[in-house]
């Protein structure tokens, strides 16, 4: 079997568009490595601060990575660097060291003043550079990697050069890490990508999610939804959740609109009957235009309330995503019952503590499958030829995750009672766990015995599962 | 992909869940039997059952979760052909690579498929996967497996050696995820069957360093960019209850405890020499416990009841400690509970607390992942005086 067997070109649908448009928010990194986040509007002026301004058409239809200049407040387009530039060809061996380099001495002749002088005659930053090196008394007697570091952070700071970041998600999940953890949680971007393979995000799907985390959740989802299926998110406010993450992601809005509807944690009550204006006003009373659109609009509200409502209690849902500020269980609990079986339950949080009372409260209840604790690790490495190793600075954590599997426990061999989601506890389980082969009674914890060795917790585990 | 149907049906693959170590799948064949160690089941009695549902033996011995297949759990429960990618490093290579619903991806070595699995779920029925294996037995079981999984449709499987023989692709591919023993061997190809109308991405997966340099190398000659490498790895904690940590203060009250013990039984022992020595006729037996009451009133309350009204031996004396520490430890228990009472109304305080920590033995090392990014070529003119100082950080 051969692959070039051709495919019909099907067209491919994308989340986003594949260039810079008018109305996105961009990410665009900056020579001393920073990443910003820029609004592009047409016929609008960028500005960056000391790199200075360009206007923002010419970024229009740009694709993303590019790397330009800033001269004279216009654009050039610089090819990508490769690795010759950073040092190729350095020496296996130097003889250099900094033997007969001392702190403090008078090595640089050229003064700020001369350096402002040369910035505001428009030199561009490598003349610049380039003149400082030839001054500079003891550069020669600097290793290769010494200079190389030296003029990557003059580089740094004379350097009027970007780079446009595509919006994936693994980008717009790094910026929000780098610039705001806390805000979304400490979802390092290992750490959503976890949960978003463990909660088995396809297109098509059909998912809940609480997403405290600034929408990099419900981002993730999206992106991996492609726009297909359905996403219901649980808020805790009365107006549609912001979820400022997605304003980086510049989804079009094929792939929001008909996947994702929120409702908050009143209107998520089965029982509980939300209090709307009423939309069913006769005609004669209604007075003007404006009324009547206001009534229109006030329906449309109200009716895509009820059917968020109706989708949520229909349940079935492939898989629930949870990463709040409050108790985790309260929330599986209101939840877990829309749950279709052997669907996944991810619940992240930055503290253990949370997911370690979580997890010992679902494996008393038989409806959760091998509940799991994990915590994420992530290393990043500087590959340069002969400089190859871990960053010296590294995110310290990127949060914890539990996942566990909604399973049915009220079923007997050959029964053929079909069982509701909601009976995810059902006390019926007994008759089947009865036939468990014995178990030490230490590994039972509601037993009040004081002291639970590993070993015994390893064997209630084996039961459980 | 799999069955997405709430009931499970004749000829789904379901995975059959017997404890966390163990997890097999299976093709639901009615007429089959499932027999493990939890139990014999007929493949039938699952027919109709939802996914999800716990499943009791026919001898009511054991029971099995039937679960429905998820890339994860068929990452758990596949045949290794190969050793096999799991979900840190799965899920991270997902992300780098961009890939989602309608991407074409290329991947090789297909190995034991578990990669494959997890990308044909995230492209969808809209995307492609070009999957290469070298080795003719492995590619051929693949190729089952993926039918098997109704994955035909968007995964093409070919038995070559993509570092001889390359692709057979030209500008088709959105990204590129090289598991291989010589990755830079295949780079030019790779490069050669990624689209250049839009940026793509290249992963290659290997566990030595000495590779990961070689690929750099060839990376960077191939005219690949943004060239970086991730380690990623997964935790697994072990969660545990034990009682509420105990205050200090209560070991201090018991040592203090035992040691006015000590000083009586020492105490004793002299009065006891001394009436042997002066006074061996017992009538002085009421003369000692005296002593005792005197300076020691607060403990002999407490050893009354076992001591009536002879001296006890060292036997006894041990006895009458331990019996304290036992009082001590009881008291310690209630104690919480005595405090909180005391303080607020609140319900009593756990007499336990759920603890974690990463468990004894983890995956320390997988592979080092290697990323990098092919733009889309310049446009034609190249810009005057481009600065020899470029922007990227390294």
């Amino acid at each position: 079997m051969s692959a070039s067997t051709p495919f019909p070109p099907t067209p491919q649908f994308d989340t986003r568009e594949q260039t810079v448009q008018s109305g996105n928010t961009i990410l665009i990194r900056l020579p001393n490595g920073d990443t910003k986040a820029v609004k592009i509007d047409k016929d609008s002026t960028v500005s960056l601060g000391r790199l200075g301004g360009f206007h923002a058409n010419e970024l229009l239809n740009e694709p993303f990575g590019r790397t330009y200049d800033i001269v004279d407040k216009k654009l050039t387009l610089v090819p990508p660097r490769t690795l010759a530039e950073v040092g190729r060809f350095f020496p296996e061996d130097t003889d250099a060291t900094n033997e007969l380099i001392n702190d403090g001495e008078f090595v640089q002749p050229l003064t700020l003043e001369e350096i402002q002088a040369l910035k505001q005659s428009g030199a561009h930053a490598s003349e610049i550079i380039k003149m400082q090196i030839e001054q500079h008394a003891n550069y020669s007697l600097k290793t290769e990697y010494s200079k190389e570091k030296y003029k990557k952070r003059k580089e740094a700071k004379y350097s009027k050069t970007f780079t446009t970041i595509e919006p994936t998600l693994f980008n717009v999940c790094d910026y929000w890490f780098k610039k705001d953890q806390a805000r979304i949680r400490d979802i390092r971007v290992d750490a959503l990508s976890q949960i978003l393979n463990l909660a088995n995000i396809r297109p098509g799907g059909r998912y809940i999610a609480v997403d405290d985390a600034s929408g990099v959740l419900v981002s993730g989802i999206l992106e991996r939804m492609g726009g297909l299926g359905r996403l219901i998110t649980i808020c805790n406010i009365d107006s549609p959740p912001p979820y400022p993450v997605m304003v980086n992601m510049n989804f079009k809005s094929e792939t929001v609109t008909p996947v994702l509807s929120s409702l908050n944690w009143a209107t998520a009550q089965r029982d509980h009957t939300p209090l709307v204006p009423p939309v069913d006003v006769p005609s004669d009373q209604i007075k003007s235009e404006r009324q009547k659109s206001r009534l229109n609009k006030r329906k449309a509200a109200t009716d895509l309330l009820n059917g968020t409502r109706e989708d949520l209690f229909a349940g079935e849902f492939e898989a629930l995503i949870v990463a709040s500020d409050y108790e985790p269980f309260s929330i599986l609990e209101r939840l877990v019952p829309y749950l279709a079986g052997s669907a996944s339950i991810v619940v992240q949080s930055p503290y253990v503590q949370v997911l370690s009372d979580l997890h010992t409260k679902l494996r008393a209840l038989p409806g959760y499958l091998c509940p799991s604790v994990t915590e994420v690790w992530l290393r990043r490495y500087q590959v340069l030829p002969g400089r190859t190793h871990p960053t010296m600075n590294t995110s310290g954590s990127g949060g914890f995750i539990l996942h566990a599997i909604k399973v049915y426990v009220s079923r007997l061999c050959g029964s053929t009672r079909v069982d509701l989601g909601v009976r995810y506890n059902d006390e019926n389980a007994n008759a089947i766990t009865s036939h468990r082969r014995p178990k030490a009674s230490a590994s039972n914890s509601s037993n009040g015995v004081s002291t639970v060795v590993a070993a015994d917790v390893a064997m209630a585990d084996a039961d459980d599962d | 992909m799999w069955s997405t149907a709430r009931e499970i049906a004749a000829g789904d693959t379901v995975i059959i869940w017997l404890t966390r170590d163990v997890v097999q799948h299976l093709v639901v064949t009615p007429g089959k039997d499932f027999n493990s160690k939890f139990g014999n089941y007929r493949h039938s009695d699952f027919i109709g059952l939802p996914f999800g549902s716990k499943v009791g033996s026919r001898s009511g011995k054991g029971f099995i979760h039937v679960l429905r297949p998820t890339p994860e759990l068929w990452t758990m429960a596949l045949p290794h052909r190969t050793q096999i990618l799991y979900i840190a490093d799965i899920s991270f290579i997902i992300s780098y690579l961009d890939i989602r619903r309608g991407s074409r991806v290329i991947e090789a070595g297909t190995g034991s498929g578990s990669f494959s699995h997890s990308v044909a779920r995230s492209i969808g029925s809209s995307g492609r996967l070009w999957s290469y294996e070298f080795h003719e037995a492995r590619a051929k079981k693949a190729r089952e497996e993926f039918a098997q999984h109704g994955m035909s449709d968007i995964v093409t499987l070919t038995h070559q050696n993509v570092c001889k023989d390359g692709f057979n692709l030209t500008d088709a591919a959105d990204s590129v995820f090289l598991d291989l023993p010589a990755p830079w061997d295949a780079v030019e190809h790779a490069k050669q069957a990624l689209r250049k109308d839009r940026t793509t991405r290249i992963c290659c997966f290997s566990p030595c360093m000495e590779q990961v340099l070689r690929t750099v190398s060839a990376l960077n000659d191939a005219g690949f960019s943004d060239i970086t490498m991730y380690e990623t790895l997964l935790r697994p904690h072990d969660v545990t209850q034990v009682p509420v940590l105990q205050p200090i203060s209560e070991i201090e009250d018991k040592l203090k405890k035992a040691e006015e013990i000590r000083e009586i039984k020492r105490l004793r022992q002299i009065a006891a020499g001394q009436r042997s020595h002066e006074n061996p006729h017992g009538e002085k037996r009421k003369r000692g416990v005296d002593i005792n009451e005197q300076e020691a009133p607060a403990v002999t309350e407490a050893e009354d009841s076992g001591s009536g009204k002879r001296l006890k031996t060292d036997d006894e004396m041990e006895d009458a400690t331990l019996s304290q520490d036992g009082d001590v430890s009881r008291s310690l228990d209630a104690a919480p509970t005595h405090i909180a009472h005391a303080g607020t109304s609140s319900p009593a305080p756990p007499t336990k607390i759920s603890v974690s920590k990463a468990i004894t033995e983890v995956r320390g090392h997988t592979s080092y992942l290697t990323f990098a990014t092919l733009l889309p070529p310049m446009p034609q003119a190249p810009p005057e005086d481009a600065p020899s100082l470029g922007s990227e950080t390294v």
